[in-house]
């Protein structure tokens, strides 16, 4: 079954996220399909994710296509205006892909160009709205195309970050301009996201749309202290803190914990999905599957 | 036909058009500039995101906050400052005003950027200004209700 099939008959789908590397290596993005083939429905092909050049999303996702994987690719609005953005899609879709993550984009200036012009032509919202439009046989300027593409759209959504009614009214929207699934950013706080589910069940918005719970495995205490200072809009409970300080090795303790958080969120209702971000630990993703299926 | 998402260029701005624009804009700087910190895009939306303008945003979003808010309301890329949509959303909250956070604003037609957003409105180019509000909490359901 296909990624889009099991979202259309609603069914529990689980999703991987590869980065491509800062090179032309194209085995890199070989080696890591390798863990996630047979093991998640989808994998999520990061675009030059926290401004950092990195090779091509569209390209990486062809070559995760021809190893047999399912590809997301990523589109930012940071890079490209609306004219690079639909030309970009028109190739995606030429070359087989149909599952597209529509997201603004990390600032340019946390990134390895800070120099950069940042585009921001469209925003994210805009983007599921323009890919909606292209999916019905119009571009953005009206033009009829004589073939349609046919996307499966996809948008994030962070329940963590500020302020909270505010991110259902976004969720809102994008569901509105016509995302197919939304992934979350990792839960680290349960109690957070179960509240911002209910509200959102509340809503009736987990019924418009396929609503995957992030998951981050991670190998230390400082990975996750690093996020909590650094990266923004992520919220950390103390106690995963403890846990990873306390343990004796931290990488058993990182999957424990990943596969704790899988089984915690899987019970909450509204939830369809997982989209596991093993970020530079792809090779841990065969085993926390594994471990969530025999629990 | 497609949905309108793009906010038009057609008619585009005449050369006498862009003199009037040219002065009305320094009429339209005097109150918009010190009160809102106007951006000048000329596709104004002040009166639907609580009277703060969503162009001051570093990434200048017209749909709502990124991912980057920090847990006490801080922009991500200048974090000595509030995210605008931080504000935009408790002062509409104040104001009675959510249910316009609701919309989903089109995208921005750069051949308007500088040029008098009150000239634009009266050439019917963009959306006249949201009058009063009433029954915010009633509109918010209406919509959920009639989008979903």
């Amino acid at each position: 079954m296909t990624f889009k099939e099991k979202i259309d008959a609603g069914q529990f789908v689980w999703c991987g996220e590869i980065g491509p590397p800062q090179s032309c290596d194209g085995d890199v993005i070989r080696n890591k399909a390798k863990y996630f083939k047979g093991f998640v429905d989808a994998v999520n092909i990061t675009d030059n994710q926290t401004a950092i050049v990195r090779l091509s999303s569209i390209a990486s996702a062809r070559i995760l296509l021809d190893e047999g994987v399912e590809p997301i690719i990523q589109v930012t609005c940071r890079d490209r205006n609306r004219l690079a953005i639909q030309s970009d899609l028109l190739g995606a879709a030429a070359l087989g892909i149909t599952n597209v993550l529509c997201l603004t984009g990390d600032y340019q200036t946390f990134g390895d160009n800070p120099e950069a012009r940042g585009v921001f032509d469209l925003d994210s919202i805009q983007l599921v709205a323009a890919v909606a439009q292209m999916n019905s046989g119009f571009l953005l300027s009206g033009t009829e195309m004589k073939k349609a593409p046919e996307f499966v759209i996809g948008a994030a959504a962070n329940p963590f970050a500020e302020p909270f009614e505010m991110r259902l009214i976004r969720l809102y929207k994008k569901i509105k301009a016509g995302a197919h699934f939304l992934q979350t950013q990792p839960v680290f706080d349960l109690e957070l996201f179960s509240r911002w589910m209910e509200r959102a069940v509340a809503m009736g918005l987990h019924e418009k749309t396929a609503i995957l719970a992030g998951v981050m495995p991670v190998r230390s205490a400082r990975a996750l202290l690093h996020m909590k200072e650094h990266v923004p809009g992520v919220k950390i409970s103390d106690e995963y803190i403890d846990r990873m300080q306390q343990a004796s090795d931290p990488k058993e303790e990182g999957v424990k914990m990943a596969v704790e958080i899988i089984e915690a969120v899987r019970k909450i209702p509204g939830v369809r999905g997982i989209h596991l971000m093993p970020v530079m630990w792809e090779s841990i993703t065969p085993t926390i599957i594994q471990e969530t299926r025999l629990t | 036909m497609p949905k309108e998402i793009v906010s038009s260029c057609k008619p585009p701005l005449t050369a006498r058009e862009r003199k009037i624009s040219h002065l009305l804009r320094f009429f339209e700087d005097l109150i918009k500039v010190p009160l809102f910190g106007c951006q000048k895009c000329g596709e104004c939306i002040l009166s639907s995101t609580g009277f703060v303008c969503c162009q001051r945003c570093p990434k200048r979003l017209r749909n709502g906050p990124c991912g980057g808010t920090g847990q006490d309301g801080s922009c991500e890329v200048y974090p000595e400052r509030k995210c605008v949509w931080y504000r935009i959303y408790f002062r509409s909250s104040r104001l009675r005003r959510l249910s316009l956070l609701y919309k989903l604003n089109k995208i921005h037609n750069w051949n308007l950027e500088g040029t008098s957003a009150w000239l634009n409105v009266f050439k019917k180019r963009i959306d006249a200004p949201v009058g009063l509000v009433r029954n915010d909490k009633q509109k918010v359901k209406e919509q959920i209700a009639d989008d979903l």
